[in-house]
């Protein structure tokens, strides 16, 4: 039912700094900026990041799906959970550049938006600095009740779940081995927003690059064994992470999910220093610092 | 001609056998081999020991290398005695400790020690690390040299090495299809500059930066990755200030006729692309 990720539109205090840190630390191209809103290019896609402050009340993460009946649809199969689903006006489709638009909010209070027909663009993408991100990849968020949630995802949606890493699960609707990734917290929100580089060598000059800018680092650079991708994840504007991934397997259609630990010990093979709540991580600046030399 | 083989083992002294034996295991993660009084071997793959810590000067450092005939030993020894090098031969009992048939010593034009060794045993049993560190086995040395131009010559005239590239005048030089199995790092004293291990991946090598990292292992370059030989390195400071690298993915030169040294500039960018800066003095201006 889903066809793929769209965008992530996160709220901010001050759209100027977190614009510079679109454009300066992801290397994301601008499209669109108003004083009200920044939106930024990934991909093929004509936005994957949006910045607004005064248009959102919350942050949101937006979905492709197919046609509009496919709205009507999932509007009544949200209805059978108990939720109650709502379209989008002409204007939140506008500002969205989609046809239709259905929103409603997860059982952890997480906004989802369906889009369909969301606007793609027909210039190739072009960074601001040379970061190689080929794309948005997935988006882990906050859940409050991650069995419930999953119910969305799984029932409504016709996600998999392709592993378990604690409580927290990854889930798949396309080829990749998740898209989205739900970890338990005591609050809804959009934990890291995660963008693809072409490969190693891309991922670890951005850890350079990011160390010269002081940019925190919050957790890697690492290997998830369960995705087997290689992560970089730092701090970003308000209290929303950022991710580089590279490489990852492809899932394998023909195995079933697997339990990984709970914690540092389930999401990096390297043993990599992690500084995130949710990820089981030092938040006091215990653990000791790796001094890569820069 | 010299035909030197493959590097075969260094040795170090140190005034601490117990501290290095114990960097040398839990830290660097090889296995001990056998040991003397004053003296501890190490294994690092299918050969009986590529390491030896013993009881001395950390001045007194041996690298060796093997050469395939025993007629290629004594026709070295007449080499580098015409050309003006002592030669001295390996007792017995040396021989024995080393684990090879025979072996001659000699200095090159710095004066690092170096030994040719024939018939270096190899091992029946496969090498079982202290540690899970990925090692696959020691490959290359770092040496000093007081002048680049010059020992480029002996290496690469007097012995049968090649330049695969050169960063700034330090050469790196390749004995076989491994990118470098020698790299001469200008400076003003003779020994060891680095002691290389391959590790089985990239995986490996950034494990063990975190793994070495708390343990207060003190790192001196990277992770990072080499424009020249293409491998993911990691470079920290064991006993003695001896810097130890793993690294992994070094590229291979199999065309001889078709390959061609390039010139990297002596700086962080041409010993890391990744951007990593080097805080080892002879990697620095």
């Amino acid at each position: 039912m889903i066809e793929q990720l769209r965008y992530v539109r996160l709220v901010v205090e001050e759209i100027g700094q977190a614009a510079a840190f679109a454009q300066d630390v992801l290397g994301l191209e601008p499209v669109d900026r108003t004083e009200q809103i920044a939106t930024f290019r990934s991909d093929f896609r004509d936005h994957t990041l949006v910045f607004s402050k005064g248009i959102d009340t919350h942050q949101s993460l937006g979905l492709e799906v197919r046609y509009p009946a496919d709205l009507d649809d999932l509007r009544s199969k949200l209805g059978s959970l108990g939720i109650a689903a709502q379209a989008g006006s002409p204007q939140e489709c506008e500002l969205r550049k989609a046809k239709a638009m259905l929103w409603f909010e997860d059982f952890s209070g997480n906004r989802l938006e369906l889009v369909v027909r969301p606007m793609n663009s027909g210039w190739r993408y072009f960074a601001s600095r040379d970061a190689g991100i080929t794309g948005l990849e997935d988006v882990i968020i906050r859940s409050t009740s991650v069995e419930r949630d999953i119910s969305i995802w799984c029932e409504v949606f016709g996600a998999k779940v392709s592993d378990w890493a604690g409580d927290a699960v990854y889930l798949r609707f396309d080829g990749a081995h998740h898209r989205i990734a739900l970890f338990p917290a005591e609050r809804a929100g959009i934990l890291a927003v995660e963008y693809a580089v072409e490969n190693v060598n891309l991922l670890m000059r951005n850890y350079y690059v990011l160390q010269n800018r002081q940019i925190g680092i919050l957790h890697g650079p690492g290997r998830r064994p369960a995705s087997e991708q290689l992560f970089l994840t730092f701090a970003g504007p308000g209290d929303v992470l950022f991710s580089f991934v590279s490489e990852g397997a492809a899932f394998d259609e023909r195995r079933i999910p697997r339990q990984f630990p709970a914690g540092k010990e389930g999401l990096c093979g390297w043993g990599s220093e992690c500084k995130i709540p949710e990820f089981g991580g030092n938040t006091d600046g215990g653990g000791r610092e790796r001094t890569a030399s820069a | 001609m010299i035909r030197l083989q493959d590097i075969s083992y260094v040795r170090l002294g140190t005034a601490d056998l117990e501290g290095a034996t114990n960097f040398a295991t839990s830290c660097l993660g090889l296995e001990i081999a056998f040991q003397t009084k004053d003296s501890v071997y190490f294994k690092s793959d299918q050969r009986e020991h590529t390491l030896c810590y013993f009881t001395g000067s950390p001045a007194d450092q041996t690298a060796a290398f093997e050469v395939a005939e025993k007629s290629d030993l004594e026709a070295a020894a007449a080499e580098l005695d015409r050309i003006g090098h002592p030669v001295r031969v390996g007792t017995e009992k040396e021989a024995e400790l080393r684990r090879v048939r025979s072996f001659i010593a000699f200095t090159d034009p710095t004066g690092n020690n170096i030994e040719l060794v024939w018939r270096p045993a190899y091992g029946s049993r496969r090498y079982h690390g202290e540690r899970d560190a990925g090692i696959t086995g020691f490959s290359h040395i770092g040496l000093c040299t007081t002048d680049a131009a010059r020992d480029e010559v002996f290496w690469t005239k007097v012995c049968n090495a090649r330049v695969s590239d050169r960063i700034g005048d330090a050469a790196l030089l390749r004995i076989d299809e491994v990118h470098h199995t020698i790299a001469l790092f200008p400076t003003n004293r003779a020994g060891i500059q680095h002691i290389n291990h391959q590790v089985e991946s990239g995986d490996d090598v950034m494990r063990s930066f975190n793994f070495l990292s708390e343990r207060q292992v003190p790192m001196v370059f990277g992770p990072g990755r080499h424009p020249t030989s293409s491998a993911r390195f990691l470079y920290f400071e064991g006993p003695d200030g001896m810097v130890f690298e793993y690294s992994s993915g070094v590229r291979s030169i199999a065309d001889e006729l078709l390959y061609r040294e390039r010139q990297f500039p002596f700086g962080p960018k041409g010993f890391c692309e990744w951007g990593a800066k080097p805080q080892i003095k002879e990697f620095r201006n």
